[in-house]
């Protein structure tokens, strides 16, 4: 009898720090993380979603964000890039996008560049053997 | 090569498991093939003598790599930072993706085979007569044949490894549109798979806790002496099954849900975003393997003296079992209802 109260009492022990370690450890909000794959985002090749409840969702790289895209589709009122050259967002369908050999996000191989100007984006392009991309957001 | 404490303490392991496993295991093989042939007392109590030594040095040897399966996932986490393109342990195993993933399959078999022999060894010690002890003697010269693969692997990983190797991390392989984890279930399950998955895995779950309390209720282990081993066996089954619809059910629905990342699915990177899912992991592979190692008990502990002691040692080994599983299952539930 005596061990299977010892028994209880210890299960009971593990219990409680089951619980604590289950209840305690919330998740830290993701602010600056990608919503894709939760790494965190370089601010210059960034990617933003503006959904039509007018939240917003964000994701490291082009590649991440046009994996999102294909889910979220239906809820995207606005598609927001960053010129890789001023760094400032513009909306997706007045940029330009090219495909060069220089990655941009290393954990994805993330090789898509975005920018404002047409002369920018030709001048990467011509430097890095690059070749023009369709907006992946259409 | 990428040193730190982590790295240096897997290489200093694996070297002196290397030394020690190559002794014991052949030490333990010679006992053997000399247990069987003796047929006298005299004899085989000159040969526990000489057994104890090995044993000894084993039995350390063995608890040692019990600490090394998650020391190696440990390490792995240390070199994220190290590894150009790695976000979290997966990016780490494609730097040499067919030894790591060889590892990654070696070292669970390796944990249950020794935790296993373990409980042998616990159960002979009970005895008066050492009954196991031929068998234990032999399963050990086998092990010792997986640990040393495994030390070796690990020696050859670190060493292997180099740091500023570019590599693509879990993205472009876990959250493709056909990746195995998804189309399979779909196969089977249609589009709402997911839904299918979730409820499939706290069914199996419940029914192995349910069935592993009703035997533990009902004291089955004394009375039903000879299908005993059959029910054991499909247990054990039935907790194997349970695996991989457990893994199957954490990529596809569970740990999406606890990241806060719908569309990715890897379980490395549940790890680093919710480490207490680490415990969770942990409390389910001890449940899963105690199922398993209560029926590998009962292979190979019936015999003599050690046939008396079995049904304590099962009823010890299934009770851990029970609490491992549900206080998994309690963990998820208790994420599942936070997020």
């Amino acid at each position: 009898m005596a061990s299977n109260k010892n028994k209880i009492i210890l299960s009971i022990i593990f219990l409680i720090i089951s619980l604590t370690f289950g209840c305690s450890r919330e998740r830290k909000p993701i602010d600056d993380r990608c919503d894709y794959d939760g790494v965190k985002i370089e601010p210059l090749y960034g990617v933003y979603f503006i959904l039509q409840d007018g939240t917003e969702k964000k994701f490291c790289s082009i590649v991440c964000a046009s994996m999102s895209f294909l889910e979220l589709k239906k809820k995207v009122k606005e598609v927001l890039v960053v010129d890789e050259v001023s760094g400032k967002k513009i909306s997706a369908s007045q940029a330009f996008f090219v495909g060069s050999e220089v990655v941009t996000v290393p954990h994805n191989k993330n090789r898509i560049h975005v920018f404002k100007n047409r002369e920018d984006a030709m001048r990467h392009l011509e430097k890095f053997k690059g070749s023009w991309v369709q907006n992946p957001f259409q | 090569m990428i040193l730190n404490a982590l790295s240096i303490s897997m290489i200093f392991i694996g070297l002196l498991s290397c030394l020690l496993v190559i002794w014991g295991g052949t030490s333990s093989l010679i006992l053997y093939r000399k247990w069987i042939k003796s047929s006298t007392q005299e004899e085989r109590t000159f040969l526990e003598d000489r057994s104890y030594l090995v044993l000894l040095i084993m039995v350390i040897v063995l608890l040692i790599r019990l600490i090394n399966w998650p020391l190696f996932y440990a390490t792995l986490q240390s070199f994220i930072h190290d590894i150009e393109g790695a976000m979290c342990i997966f990016g780490v195993t494609q730097v040499k993706p067919g030894l790591t993933l060889f590892l990654e399959y070696l070292k669970p078999i390796t944990f249950f085979l020794i935790g296993g022999w373990l409980i042998l060894h616990v159960l002979d010690r009970a005895t008066r007569t050492s009954p196991l002890m031929g068998r234990k003697l032999l399963l050990l010269s086998i092990i010792s044949l997986f640990v040393l693969i495994d030390s070796m692997g690990d020696i050859l990983l670190m060493i292997g490894i180099a740091p500023g190797t570019l590599v693509s991390c879990c993205t472009t392989v876990t959250d493709i549109l056909n990746r195995p984890t998804r189309t399979t279930p779909e196969s089977i399950f249609g589009p709402q798979y997911a839904q299918f998955l979730k409820i499939l895995f706290f069914v199996t779950h419940l029914l192995l806790i349910g069935m592993v309390g009703l035997v533990l209720k009902y004291k089955t282990f004394e009375k039903t002496f000879s299908w005993r081993r059959g029910i054991l066996g499909f247990f054990f089954l039935f907790a194997l099954l349970n695996g991989i619809i457990f893994v199957l059910s954490q990529i596809e629905v569970f740990a999406p849900t606890m990241m806060h990342l719908p569309f990715h699915h890897c379980l490395y990177c549940l790890w680093q975003y919710v480490p207490d899912s680490i415990v969770m992991y942990l409390l389910f592979v001890l449940g899963t393997f105690s199922v398993g190692w209560g029926f590998t008990t009962d292979l190979f502990g019936r015999m003599g003296e050690a046939s008396d002691l079995l049904p304590n040692y099962l009823r010890k080994i299934y009770w851990f079992a029970f609490f491992f599983l549900s206080a998994s299952l309690l963990m998820l539930i208790i994420h599942l209802l936070v997020d």
